[in-house]
């Protein structure tokens, strides 16, 4: 087991306020003012872990930098968190310190990439997240503050400063905070964690390098291929079309007409895979055309679906998450392209472990 | 009132910089392209004006098959061994 070294602690005067504009001073923030990371409050959340704080959960390999429970704490009570939320947090970092992630290139690069954390099965409810109205935010604490927590995890403790090792070219809101819950009320479907092979009771995080957030208004399709269609051209515009993977959130109206058509997810991945295409010649009218691309969908070990003379978005059909969010009035599901315009980062998903003690009532 | 750092507490890692050359002349190159549109094409006309200008010669080619990860310790290592400097570059 990794073990990080003591942590170093800063004695401030005892006035709130200017501990906030303190904690601005040393370059902690992302702008917003945090919650100074007083010893008790830190104590608190670490009680939701049952292993020691020195322990490291993640390293960045191009920093060297390591991650343990402690630090991540005492960045989550910065973020506002409540201690319950810190398993989701502590999850999504073993999740993404996985190689597959590519914590460096996700956090460095030009494309403004912003982890979104999407919380499924019963620890999302009963630590109060919203898979409801007004799903990406704002208005909810737990949303807010996981994700809020997971970057300000990423500025301090792995330096992934704006502009100096975080070189973005126009950032992404979601760099803020990108958490949301799957929404289990009348979701028709097995629940990510389900499908992910979870026991029964368990809940999952999963963690997608996201690139940016595509509203998908359709308020006049009354059939799957109509709804969804309009998704697959979402996917497929040439701006983010790549081999990369994708997120799509069915708003509950959009899923009504999916499944009562009794359509199933995988039906629904396969229909987006072969609809979420370009052709040959319009990838190179936008000069987005290589052959090392399309060889890598159309050669070797190439998905039954690719269609010869077309780029697919992704390599196959499960590489697009769909499942249900938000309110249920609304025809506007979303999309989410990958950071990676390639394979450079894989989705991750990790159980969640409730607090030792259960969770505070 | 304490507050606890927000920062690793991992060492700071060490880095060196290689010494400088004593010359460029007849020297072998190696070439690290991270795979992106463009890459091996640009660093292989940098590498052109050092065989022009130089003598040298290219002796190995690298490609990253993950442009935005580091190159992969065993391949550092490789090249290494069979050149005397090492050009690269973002290509996109």
């Amino acid at each position: 087991m990794a073990v990080a070294a003591k942590p170093r602690i800063h004695e401030v005067p005892d006035d709130l306020l200017a501990a906030i504009d303190w904690c601005y001073e040393q370059g902690w923030t992302d702008g917003l003012p945090v919650v100074p990371p007083v010893v008790d409050r830190v104590d608190a959340m670490l009680a939701a872990e049952a292993r020691p704080r020195e322990m490291v959960i993640a390293h960045h390999p191009a920093t060297g930098l390591d991650l343990s429970l402690h630090a991540a704490a005492v960045n989550a009570v910065m973020a506002g968190c409540l201690p319950e939320y810190f398993p989701v947090i502590v999850a999504a970092f073993e999740a993404m310190d996985r190689t597959d992630f590519n914590f460096h290139g996700s956090t460095a690069s030009t494309g403004g990439s912003a982890p979104l954390l999407v919380v499924s099965g019963p620890y999302a409810e009963e630590i109060g997240m919203n898979a409801d109205v007004n799903l990406f935010g704002p208005g909810n604490r737990a949303n807010g503050t996981i994700g809020r927590a997971t970057r300000l995890i990423l500025r301090n403790v792995f330096q992934m400063l704006p502009g100096i090792s975080d070189k973005s070219t126009q950032g992404n809101p979601g760099k803020y905070s990108f958490c949301i819950a799957e929404r289990a009320r009348g979701n028709p479907w097995p629940l990510l964690c389900e499908a992910q092979g979870y026991d029964k009771g368990a809940s999952s995080v999963t963690c997608f390098a996201g690139g940016g957030f595509f509203n998908v208004e359709n308020h006049g399709g009354n059939t799957p291929e109509e709804v969804l269609g309009s998704v697959a051209d979402s996917m497929a515009n040439y701006g983010c079309i790549s081999l990369g993977q994708s997120v799509v959130i069915l708003a509950p109206e959009h899923m009504k007409i999916v499944t009562d058509a009794g359509w199933s997810r995988e039906k629904v991945q396969e229909f987006l895979f072969v609809a979420a295409r370009r052709s040959v010649e319009g990838m190179k009218s936008a000069g987005k055309y290589r052959d090392r691309e399309y060889d890598t969908q159309h050669g070797e070990g190439a998905h039954a679906l690719a269609m010869e003379g077309f780029m697919h978005r992704g390599l196959r059909p499960d590489d697009i998450l769909v499942t249900m969010g938000g309110g249920d009035a609304g025809g506007h599901s979303c999309f989410i392209p990958s950071w990676s315009r390639g394979r450079t980062s894989i989705m991750q998903h990790q159980a969640i472990t409730p607090p030792p003690a259960g969770i505070p009532k | 009132m304490q507050l606890y750092s927000p920062m690793s507490t991992t060492p700071k890692r060490k880095a060196f910089r290689a010494p400088p050359l004593a010359s460029l002349e007849g020297l072998r190159i190696g070439l690290l392209e991270n795979g992106k549109l463009n890459a091996d094409e640009m660093l292989r006309e940098v590498a052109a004006l050092f065989v022009e200008r130089h003598g040298c010669t290219i002796r190995t080619v690298a490609s990253k098959r993950n442009a935005s990860a580091p190159a992969p310790s065993a391949t550092l290592t490789q090249v290494a061994q069979e050149v005397d400097f090492l050009i690269t570059g973002l290509g996109d």
